[in-house]
């Protein structure tokens, strides 16, 4: 436990991909930002934007505990589910089993895609077939813990949510069943 | 009220990892990780979601209705997976978007669509973040085994 903790702890050391908060991704987002902005000011002048952008600061204050938790959390996880475990649990299961493994690995293992998509990288790497690689990235994508409530629930009313995460439920198995049948 | 939920399950999951960490030098790490992630995300948070904001005020209602309403049918769900792929920026300018069209009369199931297609296959997301990390080959599998998704989920969301 001891060992596995430390080696957790120089894994949440290394630096995440990006280093700079104004990347090339920052700058495109401002530029769609000013477009959004341009095209309000337009139809509706520019005291509308100005209602919006305050609107939606006042939201992000409010959602701000929660992203703040979702972080925590986020970058608590590597160090208490070092990944090395973490690939040797998903790696290391086959057949139906690790199918399910996989889907909930990828449900509640909290992380934005700069997380999952190396950890699923270590996956491969590990000997994890293709089945439960696409099981794992389609239970994240469809109803990862970190966006449905962080965002999604933020955003939209709590029956839809519901009712769409209930209807993937099954999605990510039945997409690597049909894996696991193909490439036999 | 969602957002109370939310930060309730998200304080008591953050309260458990916290009580999980048990050394002061493992919290220390977590913390240091947490600072991190508000110091890269924080200004495109903030930028993202007020045009977010502005992207769900520019959304032609009369357009969504007529295309995504609830008689749209199969139609709203497809074109729904659609517009999922192309939707630019991050979780909140699809949910922000998602929730403008809410507002505007788009029926459940072309939501279902949208957000499970943003969800698989947004473009932005697959070509900076999973090409990099998974390769081209690993894609085009997974997008061949799981295209179908978004329209099954908005078929079945069609019949509730």
């Amino acid at each position: 436990m001891k060992a596995g903790k430390s080696a957790g702890r120089s894994r949440a050391e290394e630096p995440a991909g990006r280093t700079s908060p104004f990347d090339g991704s920052f700058f495109i987002l401002g530029c769609i930002a000013t477009g959004a902005a341009l095209g309000v000011a337009c139809a509706e002048g520019p005291v509308r934007v100005l209602e919006i952008a305050l609107s939606y600061l006042g939201f992000l204050a409010l959602l701000s505990p929660k992203v703040l938790c979702g972080f925590f959390i986020a970058a608590s996880v590597p160090i208490l589910i070092p990944r090395e475990a973490l690939t040797r649990w998903v790696g290391g299961e086959s057949g139906a089993r690790g199918l399910v493994v996989a889907c909930l690995a990828g449900a509640l293992v909290p992380g934005g895609p700069s997380m999952i998509f190396p950890l699923a990288a270590g996956f491969r790497a590990a000997g994890a077939s293709l089945a439960v690689l696409i099981t794992f990235v389609t239970a994240w994508s469809l109803y990862g813990i970190n966006r449905t409530v962080i965002w999604e629930m933020s955003f939209l009313y709590i029956d839809f949510v519901l009712l769409r995460v209930l209807i993937c439920l099954p999605l990510p198995l039945l997409a690597g069943w049909f894996v696991a049948r193909v490439t036999r | 009220m969602n957002i109370v939920i939310g930060t309730v399950v998200l304080m008591a999951l953050a309260a458990w990892a916290w009580q999980r960490l048990e050394t002061p030098v493992d919290r220390e790490v977590a913390f240091e990780a947490t600072r991190r992630m508000v110091f890269l995300n924080g200004p495109r948070l903030v930028v993202a979601l007020i045009s977010a904001g502005l992207f769900a005020e520019l959304l032609p209602d009369e357009s969504v209705r007529a295309y995504l309403g609830d008689t749209s049918g199969m139609t709203g769900v497809l074109l729904g997976a659609v517009l999922g792929i192309v939707t630019p920026g991050g979780a909140f300018v699809s949910f922000a978007l998602a929730a403008g069209a809410t507002q505007a009369g788009a029926s459940a199931s072309a939501l279902v669509a949208y957000i499970s297609a943003w969800s698989l296959f947004a473009l932005t997301k697959v070509i900076t973040e999973e090409l990099a990390f998974l390769g081209v080959r690993f894609i085009l599998l997974r997008v061949v085994f799981t295209f179908p998704l978004p329209l099954i989920a908005g078929a079945v969301a069609l019949v509730f």
